[in-house]
């Protein structure tokens, strides 16, 4: 636990972790440069495979992996695939070996008997594993980063993220994986230009194109599909080892059986990279072995409707930017799956030039993830990631359609209102629906969440103005807030996410997750809270180096006396309550020093470039305490 | 929210995009939430909402119609499509007969068909931007016809959506 040895003098040491469907990686940035950490396999690569023994022993990596074939209803594997997701999801319900709890809609559930962890769960122990191995090494953890496919919707990074949190971590950032790898390219190279990231895993394909610029990362737009991986190809393989095994019917496909398929399947695919043929032995129903067969030319065939697809999604994803292939100035590969022959020759007829992986592509997307959390916990300005909001979001409308608030590829972080108004006399409610993708139909896109709205004015129908303000922050997570405009009355917003848990279960399930419930959590959340004090000192600190001439002598008195006070509390208090107050009090008397340092970083920016517009702009721009007053913070999860 | 005001560009509809991208970056170094990452938090808020009032206004800048729509609402002329006189017969007829065509390219599923008619209508709106960037640099602004000209973008920009989301089929 990170408890007992928590040391609060040596510097915490942030960490970029790759969740990946098939192996996860934990890295960190020694000496400038990315490398990964060893996992509790002894090497880079954890295998994402969590084991729960009958017993209430949980096991990850290559020990969970090893009961695959023995346990493979107890043995999950690839669950990235169940994140965000229904158990009645089309997804959900593929080849595959597991039984889920009915009946929850909200979240995957795995039937195990007395235990039924959700995905969110089997994910935790995934990252808890990796925390472990990162604390074992670096002594203390700082903050993370954790990847996800840029083409993942709002219910799969809520659910990653809210993985991290119960894995006890500090999550900094979810960070888009083709802009991670981006990011370990474009700073090991030092290349600028223009290029496309084609990132083939084990369950998610995604597309980039973005622009390198000096330090600048700019996605140009995303695309990809979050059910399509090297797992697909093992099924294609497994679905003509089960006809030969005689395992034809629903009956004798058995999570035994399968799970014997799903790994040769596997094996044959690995062979198969090297080699032009594989034989396997594989059981045959009613005893006895059968020798299974495939060439390199029959995978080539089977898996070339899947590369389609990957090819589709890419020459969208170049149009989206308004661009041909031949305006690329190269083709990053990631993913394990790109170790396939047929996918990389595939990517070069795509893209009309050889791909780029002199980066291992299992490592690369840890690699970007280890320099974008050593970044932001320096709060280093040699790079800037200006990243896109890979999937439409909109609002139903009555007919069941579609109104997009936010097109896809919109920059992050963002903002949109809508208004909206009610339909019939002396209406006081309001629903809404907000769902993400690109179809026309609501019920065809995701649906994020349920929006009630109540206390409305009584009011003739077509009076009442409701807008809907959405907001997407940097991890691509988005928060909505209504405002009746005819009263300026913010309505109480009921949230019920479509999908994932509650932060209410989160936090339930923290505590238990905790030996000795409340008190241990009470500890944490002091640790948390001096954490978070130190880096605030430490910031505070260095405004005084560089920004002591914004204030007056009054104003500095007031931040000085708070700073101190903040400073007694966060090293001497024993009660996290004691330290979050004065770092508040702290927050609010730096409140508009905050606003002068912004406009004065603003004008370093662009300094040469027009500064006298700039600096009437700035004096003259809605200002920040209108925003937050159209902004507040309202997440619904 | 006045775009120009924001971003500190001065308001003008024939922009140079580069300048306004580079500009657009130049205030995102200053203000993503990623430089903010280790500020209390109410730096962190009030970086977050100033960096997506940048990329909204970067976003209007970026769109013509919405750019059109910004400079008038600078000179106090109500916009919006209610706003907007009626569509010229020749414009409705011509718009009728491309959709035509556009129905038909649903069915052939012709990729060299879409390319064209794409491309025609890509032709037009670029004379139509030309048109409303003279309308705009005259001395006196005649509001009617810029209002006109804005419609007839949205017209044509429905059309090249639609025809994007048969492009999306073809793929």
């Amino acid at each position: 636990m990170l408890l007992d040895i928590f040391d609060p003098k040596a510097p915490p040491q942030a960490i970029g972790i790759d969740l990946g469907t098939t192996n996860s990686i934990v890295a960190h940035v020694r000496d400038g440069r990315p490398v990964p950490l060893t996992t509790c396999d002894g090497s880079a690569l954890l295998p994402s495979v969590v084991h729960y023994g009958a017993e209430g022993s949980v096991l990850v990596g290559r020990n969970a992996a090893a009961y695959a074939t023995r346990e493979p209803e107890r043995t999950i594997s690839s669950v990235k695939r169940f994140m965000g997701r229904a158990a009645d999801d089309a997804e959900t319900t593929r080849l595959g070996a597991y039984k889920f709890v009915p009946g929850e809609s909200s979240v995957v559930r795995f039937d195990l008997g007395k235990l039924t962890p959700s995905a969110i769960e089997v994910s935790a122990e995934i990252l808890k594993s990796l925390r472990q191995s990162a604390v074992d090494q670096l002594m203390h953890v700082g903050g993370a980063v954790i990847t996800v496919p840029a083409y993942f919707d709002d219910a799969q990074r809520q659910a990653t993220r809210d993985a991290g949190r119960l894995a006890g971590l500090e999550v900094l950032r979810l960070l888009n994986e083709p802009t991670a790898a981006a990011l370990a390219y474009g700073l090991d190279k030092q290349e600028n230009g223009l290029f496309a990231v084609y990132d083939l895993g084990g369950g998610t394909f995604d597309v980039t194109i973005l622009l390198l610029d000096e330090g600048v990362f700019q996605v140009k737009s995303t695309g990809g599909d979050s059910a399509l991986g090297g797992d697909d190809m093992d099924r294609e393989i497994a679905e003509r080892m089960l006809m030969a095994m005689g395992a034809t019917t629903p009956e004798t496909r058995t999570p035994e059986v399968v799970s014997i398929a799903l790994e040769a399947a596997r094996r044959a695919k690995h062979g198969l990279t090297d080699a032009a043929e594989v034989r396997l032995e594989l059981p045959k129903k009613g005893g006895g072995n059968l020798l299974f067969s495939v060439t390199r030319a029959e995978f080539d065939g089977w898996i070339q409707p899947l590369l389609e697809r990957t090819g589709k999604a890419s020459r969208r994803a170049l149009r989206d930017a308004g661009l041909e292939a031949s305006a690329l100035n190269g083709v990053i590969l990631v993913g394990g799956s790109t170790r396939v022959p047929r996918v990389r020759s595939y990517v070069q007829e795509l893209f009309g030039k050889a791909p780029l992986s002199d980066i291992d592509p299992d490592l690369v997307v840890a690699y970007g993830a280890a320099i974008q959390a050593d970044l932001l916990s320096r709060s280093s300005d040699e790079v800037l990631l200006l990243d896109v909001l890979p999937l439409s979001l909109g609002i139903e409308t009555m007919g069941g359609g579609v109104d997009k608030i936010l097109p896809r590829n919109t920059g992050i972080p963002a903002g949109a209102k809508a208004t909206f108004t009610t339909y019939a006399d002396n209406q006081t409610g309001f629903d809404l629906h907000v769902v993400q993708g690109e179809r026309e139909i609501a019920t065809d896109c995701r649906s994020l969440a349920r929006f009630k709205l109540t206390g409305i004015p009584p009011l003739p129908a077509g009076f009442a103005r409701l807008e809907v303000s959405f907001h997407v922050d940097e991890n691509n997570l988005l928060s909505v807030k209504a405002v009746e405009l005819t009263t300026g009355i913010s309505q109480s917003v009921e949230v019920k996410p479509s999908y994932g848990l509650t932060d209410d279960e989160v936090e339930q399930m923290l505590i238990d997750a905790l030996d000795h419930g409340e008190s241990d959590f009470e500890l944490r959340r002091l640790r948390d809270a001096q954490v978070e004090a130190t880096r605030i000192l430490l910031a505070t600190d260095k405004a005084f180096d560089t920004d002591a001439d914004l204030l007056d002598v009054a104003e500095r008195t007031r931040i000085e006396q708070a700073l101190s006070a903040a400073r007694s509390a966060a090293s001497s208090a024993s009660k996290a309550s004691v330290i979050e107050n004065a770092i508040s009090a702290l927050d609010d008397a730096t409140h508009e020093w905050a606003g002068r340092r912004m406009n004065r970083a603003i004008q370093a920016a662009i300094a040469g470039k027009n500064l006298g517009t700039v600096e009437q702009s700035v004096a003259h721009a809605a200002g920040v305490e209108a925003h937050l007053a159209e902004h507040g913070e309202r997440a619904p999860r | 929210m006045n775009p120009f005001e924001t971003l500190g560009i001065e308001p003008v509809f024939s922009l140079d995009l580069t300048v306004l991208e580079q500009r657009h970056r130049d205030m995102s170094r200053a203000l993503h939430p990623d430089r903010h990452a280790a500020s209390g938090a109410t730096e962190r808020r009030m970086a977050l909402g100033r960096a997506i009032e940048v990329n909204e206004a970067f976003r209007i800048l970026k769109d013509p119609v919405r750019r059109a729509e910004a400079l008038l609402a600078l000179r106090g002329v109500a916009t919006g499509e209610g706003k907007e006189p009626p569509a010229s017969p020749a414009l409705l007829m011509e718009v009728m007969e491309r959709r035509e065509a556009l129905a038909e390219v649903r069915q052939t599923r012709s990729q060299p068909a879409l390319d064209r008619l794409i491309a025609e209508v890509q032709a037009e709106a670029g004379r139509t931007l030309t048109t409303l960037g003279n309308e705009f640099a005259s001395p006196t602004l005649n509001s009617t016809e810029v209002l006109k000209r804005i419609g007839e973008l949205r017209y044509y920009r429905r059309f090249l959506d639609e025809a994007a989301s048969i492009a999306d089929d073809l793929l």
